[in-house]
């Protein structure tokens, strides 16, 4: 895993934008995405990766859901609390896993800090639950 | 269409308002972001209705540059708060 | 049978931004409002794109980018703005 993942997002990116399948688009597409820094060789676990990727298709309608229940019910009552990091991940899973809990209505992330907690604030329709 | 792009401008009237009315630096914030985003997407819905892809590749790559100038303000804002 | 439903898509995304944006004008503080942002400015916007996309298909990748950038870019302002602004601008 020599950041495929960083490569495939660029390439992604470049034929989002271009939308041009000739063969000149295409090397320079490779090309360009060879160049540009920051291709680290972060060792990086697929298995979490996968699990990422479920998460991020399963986020999309359950941030609708969540979008429904605020409107048809009102959650008045904000409440913060602390979760736990989950151990060894790597800073992109990181921030993956703040972007999905801020990516859904309900919750947001208002600090990450250092020694492993988010803090995640939290709209409720009544207090303590 | 037009009536759709009509609601939208009504809309975009709201956090106008908004940010005039408070005083509050970080609620004038949360305001003009919001008219940022809502903008950004008119400007997709007019290429859509005059089918002008000139205007449509401006706005998605105001959306693809986004609101990073929004994100350093915040963080400059956040600084002069601490001295 | 498609535009009905692009119809529908973009239909919804209004509602989303109309209830989202009423609750700037209340007094609540800026986290409060940001979660109702997030269902107007993200999730309501997203909804506009996918209906946009059914009435121009041919147009997909641009507009699948643009999905893309407002998802995370929205996302990402949240986070910052709910860090950077603290418990400040709480009306309280």
């Amino acid at each position: 895993m020599v950041g495929y993942l960083n490569l495939i997002l660029r390439l992604s990116i470049w034929f989002l934008l271009t939308a041009n399948f000739s063969w000149q688009n295409i090397i320079i597409g490779i090309i360009v995405a060879f160049l540009l820094p920051g291709l680290h060789k972060t060792p990086v676990v697929l298995k979490d990766w996968l699990r990422v990727f479920r998460e991020i298709l399963v986020a999309i309608p359950q941030a609708y859901m969540e979008a429904f229940q605020i409107i048809l019910r009102p959650h008045e009552e904000e409440e913060i609390t602390m979760e736990r990091v989950k151990p060894q991940r790597t800073p992109t899973l990181i921030f993956l896993d703040i972007f999905l809990i801020t990516f859904t209505p309900k919750t947001i992330v208002r600090k990450y800090h250092e020694d492993g907690w988010y803090e995640v604030h939290w709209v409720r329709r009544r207090k303590n639950q | 269409m037009n009536v759709v792009l009509l609601a939208m401008i009504l809309a975009l009237l709201i956090p106008i308002y908004q940010a005039l009315k408070d005083d509050n630096i970080w609620q004038k914030m949360l305001s003009l972001a919001s008219v940022a985003s809502k903008t950004s997407i008119m400007i997709l819905v007019v290429s859509v209705l005059r089918d002008d892809w000139m205007v449509g590749v401006a706005g998605v790559i105001i959306l693809s540059v986004g609101n990073a100038g929004f994100m350093l303000l915040a963080q400059i804002l956040k600084r002069l708060n601490e001295v | 049978m498609i535009d009905l439903f692009s119809y529908v898509l973009i239909g919804l995304g209004l509602v989303f931004w109309f209830w989202g944006t009423s609750h700037l004008l209340r007094k609540r503080s800026v986290l409060f409002k940001l979660h109702s942002l997030s269902v107007s400015d993200t999730l309501g916007s997203m909804a506009i794109v996918v209906g946009l996309i059914l009435v121009r298909p041919n147009e997909w990748p641009l507009l699948l980018l643009a999905l893309i950038c407002l998802a995370i870019w929205n996302t990402v302002l949240g986070y910052v703005l709910a860090y950077s602004s603290g418990s400040e601008g709480s009306h309280e």
